[in-house]
């Protein structure tokens, strides 16, 4: 298989082993990864109330669009940079990893979601900018993402328990 | 006073051992403990970034406080219970580590600011607080909530 093939070599490249044998390399990553987390998932938390409608309402969703989104990026950015480093640290760890795949599903669909309202609905967002209950369709996008970002969390908190899957998951015999 | 026979007392608890020997158990709290702190982050961080001159500038720093504080209260209580039975079910552990008391102490000091010192200064008009100090209030608090954040990841990771 091409996917599993391309993970054995990446495991298998001295840089991949250094990180890998490394003592602080693990521990630095993953605290790296929840601390910068925080940042990106805070801020797009705050971001998705105020869509829906639950939150941060005093201030119009164009300023928080707009003021959140770089800081949101700069988290997005160091969150990316420290999970693609645990990923290429043990990449036949995730391999096999049902949570590892489904987080990674979960993160387009995401992505898709933020994507497809920034083309539609956020077009007309001058007619709604400062109403304290956005129009349905805004509220919808952001429901989704609070969902989305929720789930993400979980699921790649979830990645640590590799054993607590459905048994059709391990009958496919990654391992 | 050692705090060694309370630690004790918690890792015998009905609810430790519950959570010990339920499989799915732990990692439920844990999950909820997470999606809990990135909301509690995200109500931190908007008010500290404002105190900082950056994100939500335009709107009064009363009305971005005022607007964080549900998701601020109801993001710690919610994190206070599901960190109770991981604390307890691993209480002898928790005790020999030296990030777990780092956590507690930092814990303590971003509570008792978060809800004292820091609540007044959101509340006062900004023109009497001038450009300096709210700089200050913001950044010391990033870096208290940060650090608890570090100390918690390390409990699991290094002890």
């Amino acid at each position: 298989m091409e996917i599993r093939s391309l993970f054995e070599w990446m495991d298998a490249l001295p840089s991949s082993i250094m990180l890998r044998e490394s003592i602080y390399g693990y521990p630095i990553l993953l605290t790296g990864h929840v601390v910068t987390m925080c940042l990106f998932a805070g801020l797009v938390l705050m971001m998705d109330l105020r869509l829906a409608g639950l939150g941060n309402l005093h201030t119009p969703v164009t300023q928080i669009q707009k003021r959140l989104f770089p800081w949101q990026m700069f988290g997005l950015t160091l969150s990316t940079v420290s999970g693609l480093l645990l990923f290429y640290s043990q990449p036949m760890r995730y391999f096999p990893n049902f949570y590892f795949w489904l987080k990674n599903l979960l993160l387009i669909l995401a992505m898709a979601n933020a994507m497809a309202f920034h083309l539609t609905t956020y077009r007309s967002v001058a007619a709604w900018d400062n109403d304290r209950v956005p129009p349905f369709p805004a509220r919808l996008a952001g429901g989704l993402s609070l969902l989305l970002w929720a789930a993400i969390i979980m699921i790649g908190r979830m990645i640590a328990y590799s054993g607590l899957v459905p048994q059709w998951w391990l009958d496919l015999g990654l391992e | 006073m050692s705090l060694l026979p309370f630690f004790q007392w918690m890792q015998a608890h009905p609810i430790s051992v519950y959570f010990l020997d339920n499989t799915w158990a732990t990692p439920i709290v844990q999950l909820i403990h997470l999606v809990a702190l990135a909301v509690f982050a995200g109500a931190i961080l908007v008010v500290d970034m404002r105190l900082l001159g950056l994100g939500l500038t335009k709107t009064p720093l009363e009305s971005v406080a005022r607007d964080a504080q549900p998701w601020l209260v109801w993001g710690f209580v919610v994190l206070l219970i599901t960190g109770l039975p991981q604390m307890s079910s691993t209480a002898l552990k928790q005790y020999y580590s030296p990030f777990f008391w780092w956590k507690m102490e930092a814990l303590l000091l971003g509570l008792i600011y978060t809800f004292t010192l820091r609540r007044k200064l959101v509340q006062t008009d900004e023109a009497r607080l001038g450009p300096f100090w709210p700089k200050v209030a913001g950044l010391f608090s990033i870096s208290v909530w940060t650090g608890v954040a570090i100390g918690a990841r390390l409990i699991g990771l290094l002890s």
